[in-house]
């Protein structure tokens, strides 16, 4: 198995993996390690940020910007790399419950293969059970 | 080798009988063919040229299976065999024939027994590996010789691909009928093998190719001088150092084994007092089996225990007909040790391997090695 320089780079550093703790901190995993891939995301979002009110994409008016991430991924490489780098890139950004770019242009980005597009799906499943409001 | 392909060499037709070019290469392949056979102690005129052991055993067995089907349709082998013998099996029975699939126990090891129990009136092939590719367990084919010899209609092929230069291996001695051999996997060069028909036993098949009659009728093709001379030294060479050289590969092994079962969570595969020295299989808690290959290919050449070559790499079915789990089958890595392994490489080796596993088990969240950031 080949990997692209991004794919060998996110594997290689896996700088965003880990948890998170304290009382702001959004906590969502999917998959199996049973099954082969299992991925979750820990997110600190900022609810009082200025800038959160302003998107209305995928979540409600207000709903918070992301301050900080970590992941903890049971998976072959490019599903290690891409947390890691969904981990990375939404530092910062709205609190969506989307990733960071959509899903063709992940499995570009990282040249994963057809076969792997349901540990695609893993993570972003991870990444929406994360950002999914709390159940009350 | 080299000199086989220069002017001043054995370039000739080995075939060609007519000029002293053809003789000097047909006298470099006799030669080649009583180094082989004394390698496996097997008679010269048994040894069949091939261009590997996956021709040598579809040669076995389609040959065998094809000049006997009047006798019988039914072949015994076993679940862990390579995929050599279990393809062209998948293969006759789509053309009619029965086979049963023996399982071996958990490490690996066949029964004897099992196989004198599959044999039936109809059986006319029994497949048994000599050492396996993936765990490297040495299977009794002395044992199961006896007992198709006992059945009277049962041939016995033995693909000993792995055992060259590894173990005693006695083809006369042991019984057999037909032996598959490799010469990469004794030093010797790719694209070159054989296969060995007892004739002593009367042993007779149907080949897979026609045109020249070369090889006893068995295997038409003009025969590559420079490829089989390189197999006859490599076997004469494996010969004469294995004895030697196992204890030195099996201290070798023996101190990778303490060094990975130390890392904890880590599963020898096979039956470690019935294994050739070479050849180590281990599975891994906690991991995902392409991310450990992929975390330590920067540093060490091992490969997993599946012969996987898709995108989306299959658990190893050995393994698996061992009882391990997908995920354990996955997670398994094959170290292959030899002539110039060294105390330097294993312990290269075991670090490459400890960091690998760390980082990745902790990436995984595996057994509470979590980093927890604030």
């Amino acid at each position: 198995m080949h990997y692209n320089a991004l794919t060998r780079l996110h594997f290689e550093s896996a700088a965003h993996a880990g948890v998170l703790t304290g009382t702001a901190i959004r906590r969502g995993a999917a998959g199996s390690r049973a099954l082969g891939a299992w991925v979750q995301f820990d997110v600190h979002i900022d609810v009082d940020a200025p800038s959160a009110a302003a998107d209305t994409a995928d979540g409600p008016p207000g709903s918070g910007l992301v301050r900080a991430v970590r992941f903890l991924a049971f998976g072959c490489p490019h599903v290690i790399a891409i947390s890691d780098w969904v981990a990375q890139r939404s530092v910062g950004l709205a609190a969506r419950r989307r990733l960071p770019e959509s899903l063709p242009a992940v499995k570009a980005l990282f040249a994963v293969p057809t076969e792997k597009l349901g540990r695609l799906l893993v993570i972003e499943d991870a990444w929406i059970a994360a950002l999914s409001p709390p159940s009350r | 080798m080299a000199e086989c392909l220069t002017q001043g060499g054995a370039f000739g037709n080995p075939g060609s009988v007519s000029h002293a070019y053809g003789d000097a290469a047909a006298a470099a392949i006799e030669t080649a063919r009583a180094e082989v056979a004394a390698a496996v102690g097997a008679t010269a005129a048994d040894v069949i040229f091939t261009s590997g052991a996956t021709e040598a055993n579809n040669l076995a067995l389609f040959g065998i299976a094809e000049h006997r089907r009047d006798q019988g349709r039914h072949i015994v082998t076993v679940r862990t065999e390579h995929k050599a013998v279990l393809d062209p099996c998948r293969e006759l029975e789509r053309r009619g024939w029965r086979v049963t699939y023996l399982r071996p126990d958990p490490s690996g090891v066949l029964d004897a027994a099992q196989v004198g129990e599959a044999l039936r009136p109809d059986t006319v092939l029994v497949s048994v590996m000599h050492v396996n590719n993936e765990i490297g367990v040495i299977q009794d084919v002395a044992a199961i010789a006896g007992l198709c010899a006992a059945h009277g209609g049962a041939r016995l092929h033995v693909d000993a691909a792995q055992s060259v230069g590894k173990c005693a291996l006695d083809f006369t001695g042991m019984g057999l009928d037909l032996l598959s051999l490799s010469a990469h996997k004794a030093y010797g060069p790719k694209g070159v093998g054989a296969l060995v028909v007892s004739r002593r036993r009367g042993v007779q098949l149907r080949p897979l190719q026609y045109g020249g009659g070369q090889e006893r009728n068995l295997r038409s093709g003009t025969v590559p001088t420079h490829q089989v001379v390189g197999m006859g030294t490599a076997f004469a060479l494996a010969a004469a150092e294995w004895r030697d050289e196992a204890p030195r590969v099996a201290q070798l092994r023996d101190r990778l084994w303490v060094g990975l079962a130390a890392l904890g969570g880590v599963l020898r595969n096979g039956d470690a007092a019935r294994s050739v020295p070479q050849l180590l299989n281990v599975s891994f808690e906690g991991v995902e089996g392409e991310s450990l290959l992929a975390a330590v290919r920067p540093d060490i050449a091992v490969s997993t225990g599946s012969a996987c070559t898709s995108a989306v790499g299959e658990p190893s079915y050995v393994l698996r007909a061992l009882g391990r789990d997908d995920r354990l089958s996955e997670s398994s890595l094959r170290f292959s040790l030899g002539r110039f392994s060294t105390q330097g490489d294993i312990e290269a080796a075991l670090t490459a391997v400890e960091q690998a596993l760390v980082r990745l088990r902790r990436i995984g969240g595996w057994a509470g090695s979590c980093i927890t950031m604030h």
